[in-house]
């Protein structure tokens, strides 16, 4: 496509408009405003609103990619040559008395501001050059082919990965887990055989641990610590620690009948055999009074409102170590407590997008080194005999975007090489 | 023995005392008093790091009193999870060091008094935050922080942090000289050229920041990105600074618009900090 038709046909006004830094302006203020309102609504993440802008910008940085990547690595493969040194912008200029040798002391000057430089005969002038920062037109282009590696790897993990919970009782074994409200088969068991909450002497917890086994059919079983922070792999799934609560194991009693109901902490649960229904509001493995001279210990206890066939709730508090309480309870039912036990829950998941997602971090680094750290600066060091042994000095250079760094770099060598010889 | 919190105010007033040095160094014009202002900003600078490394040493202590380690391999383990960027008071006395570095890497770059004004101010106003009224109790680290990226994630969001407060301390004095008419002020354009370089730090730092995040987010929670308000938070900065750059170096805009894009950045950036953390709940104050 030539300049000419780019700008008149529909489709070059199109292109002209998909590669214009406006659009990424414009674009990157939308995913801030919309990211705004997001902070309070995480939904819109998921809607148009967000994921327009975000694949327009996306075919933005593709476009802009298409069309500077090119011209960027045309500029890097042609280094710098003695004759296009030479016709860099003049810096300085001075005289070279015949001793001592300017080609010495010039090399050694340039070799301690700018590192390693090349050398070479021209006619009867010497020219020594030097190119720093070669490769920066890359740099933005990598950077913007970083984020749409990223970006793809975020397309990877939402079409092909799978997230889901899993929610184990101590003793329990699954088989699946839940996927958006939907049970998913696993090609293995997974067992929790323990789950434990270790605290700080302060009472803060340190640390959550489910102690798992995972079995393949035909294969031994496999033991296996996931906490918080130290996931667990395996088959192609990664678990991790997400929470955990307590089931409560509650004997009820009605006259002479006696049932056993499990109720985990938070949920309400139907009492066997009758209408009413219970709920475990708060469970403490072991209740701590303060005492006068030590604290006493009434062990484990929990908290309960049930509801009666009619309705009307009641509270109980109940303590394991004194069943002799439930005397005292109102209503038809009596409730004891019968120890407990914890669930974990665990978040199952798998995606083949993080990888992507991790390239185009690595890929970010070198990126960023070059579009920032490394800013292109071109010079030349030109000798030319003059009579009598003299000699004449030149100093050419150039750095279009680092124009501060350059001229102190420049200033510093005119100093040395005046230092080492040269006159003013 | 002077206790950490005494050391920290003595820093806080030092930071203050060289910010008004160097003010004073401005309106006189005077070399000595801006060498003196900015020998009391790295003295306080020193004494800083100092409280910095006491309070690690600290931490530690205190944890390893509770879960001794067993090898060196635990020891150097325990070190790195200990460091002293764990709870809000911490992070603003980080965040207060880092504005005090930067500070005194900027002046050695750019002569300007200006620089140690914004940076003294700010830096001390944060310690003043932290000393008032914010939990200084050394406690001990919940599960979820535990972990090697936590000292890295954390260094390098303040770092960026920071720089954007240089970049906005900057953006404001342009704004304000501009409001005065004096076409001619020789310090405009060095204004322009600091607020862009101060926001291509904070930039750098805040993206790799973000990615640390992104990576320990993976291993704590599964989930690399969860549009958790303190994520999406800094995506907004980044997107306010990513067009800064944009807007500077391929547009070539300078001045106003520039400065003005500087303090939305750094309002994103309190947001991100303070804002969030405030106002709504989220997974960075997981399991607590």
């Amino acid at each position: 496509m030539t300049r000419a038709s780019s700008s008149t046909s529909p489709l070059g006004r199109l292109w002209k408009t998909l590669t214009s830094l406006r659009l990424t302006l414009a674009l990157l203020i939308i995913l801030a405003v919309v990211s705004l309102v997001g902070t309070i609504r995480p939904q819109v993440f998921d809607t148009p609103w967000f994921l327009a802008p975000l694949g327009l910008l996306a075919l933005n940085l593709i476009a802009c990619l298409i069309r500077g990547l090119p011209q960027a690595v045309h500029r890097v493969r042609q280094p710098l040559t003695p004759a296009a040194a030479l016709t860099l912008p003049e810096r300085a200029c001075f005289p070279w008395p015949a001793t001592p040798d300017p080609h010495q002391q010039a090399e050694a000057a340039l070799r301690r501001q700018l590192g390693r430089v090349q050398k070479e005969v021209v006619g009867e002038q010497t020219v020594y050059f030097r190119e720093r920062g070669r490769f920066r037109p890359l740099g933005p282009y990598v950077v913007h082919l970083a984020l749409l590696v990223i970006l793809a790897g975020a397309l990877v993990g939402k079409f092909l990965g799978v997230e889901g919970q899993l929610t184990l009782a101590e003793g329990e074994t699954a088989r699946d887990f839940t996927v958006g409200g939907t049970e998913k088969p696993l090609d293995f068991t997974a067992r929790l055989d323990r789950f434990q909450v270790l605290y700080y002497p302060d009472g803060t917890p340190r640390e959550f641990r489910s102690d798992l086994t995972f079995t393949r059919p035909g294969q031994a079983p496999q033991q296996a610590v996931c906490r918080v922070n130290e996931p667990v792999g395996f088959g192609d799934y990664t678990f991790y620690q997400a929470s955990y609560g307590n089931i409560v194991r509650l004997e009820v009693r009605q006259g002479e009948n006696s049932r056993i109901v499990e109720a985990p902490v938070g949920q309400t649960v139907r009492v066997p055999g009758g209408q009413g229904r219970v709920r475990v509001l708060e469970y403490q493995p072991d209740l701590v009074m303060p005492g006068k001279d030590k604290e006493i210990h009434l062990g484990p206890a929990a908290r309960l409102v049930y509801w009666e066939e009619d309705g009307r709730p009641r509270m109980v508090m109940v303590l394991e170590n004194r069943p002799e309480m439930a005397d005292k309870q109102p209503g038809p039912y009596r409730f004891y407590l019968k120890g407990s036990k914890s669930f974990a829950v665990l978040q199952v998941k798998r995606d083949p997008g993080v990888w992507w997602v991790y390239a185009g971090f690595l890929l970010l680094l070198p990126g960023f080194y070059l579009a920032f750290l490394r800013p292109a600066e071109r010079w030349a060091l030109v000798l030319r005999p003059q009579e009598k042994g003299t000699w004449e000095v030149r100093l050419l250079g150039a750095a279009p975007r680092a124009k501060e760094a350059f001229q102190d770099r420049l200033e510093r060598l005119h100093e040395l090489l005046m230092k080492k010889g040269g006159a003013a | 023995m002077i206790g950490l919190s005494e050391i920290l105010g003595g820093v806080m007033l030092a930071y203050l005392i060289a910010c008004f040095l160097f003010l004073v160094a401005i309106l006189w014009a005077s070399p000595r008093l801006k060498s003196l202002a900015a020998g009391l900003l790295g003295g306080a600078l020193a004494a800083h790091t100092l409280a910095f490394f006491a309070r690690w040493a600290a931490s530690y202590q205190q944890a390893a009193a509770v879960t001794p380690p067993a090898d060196l391999g635990a020891t150097l383990q325990l070190i790195l999870h200990q460091a002293p960027l764990s709870n809000f008071y911490e992070s603003l006395v980080f965040f207060s060091w880092c504005l005090a570095a930067l500070t005194l890497i900027f002046l050695s770059r750019y002569t300007e008094s200006f620089l140690g004004v914004v940076g003294g101010l700010l830096a001390s106003l944060l310690l003043a935050y932290a000393s008032l009224g914010v939990d200084s109790r050394i406690k001990p680290l919940m599960p979820a922080l535990k972990s090697n990226w936590l000292l890295v994630h954390v260094i390098t969001a303040f770092l960026g942090y920071a720089a954007f407060g240089l970049a906005f301390g900057a953006a404001l004095l342009y704004l304000a000289t501009g409001s005065t008419k004096q076409a001619a002020n020789p310090t405009r354009p060095l204004l322009d050229r600091l607020i862009y370089r101060a926001a291509v730090i904070g930039f750098l730092f805040l993206t790799v920041g973000i990615l640390t995040g992104a990576v320990w987010a993976e291993t704590a929670w599964g989930r690399y990105w969860s549009w958790d308000p303190k994520e999406t938070a800094s995506l907004i900065t980044w997107f306010i600074y990513a067009a800064l750059l944009h807007a500077r170096l391929v547009q070539g805009w300078q001045g106003r618009p520039i400065a003005w894009l500087a303090v939305a950045g750094f309002i994103a950036v309190l947001f991100t900090y303070l804002g969030v953390g405030f106002l709504l709940p989220g997974l960075h104050s997981y399991l607590s």
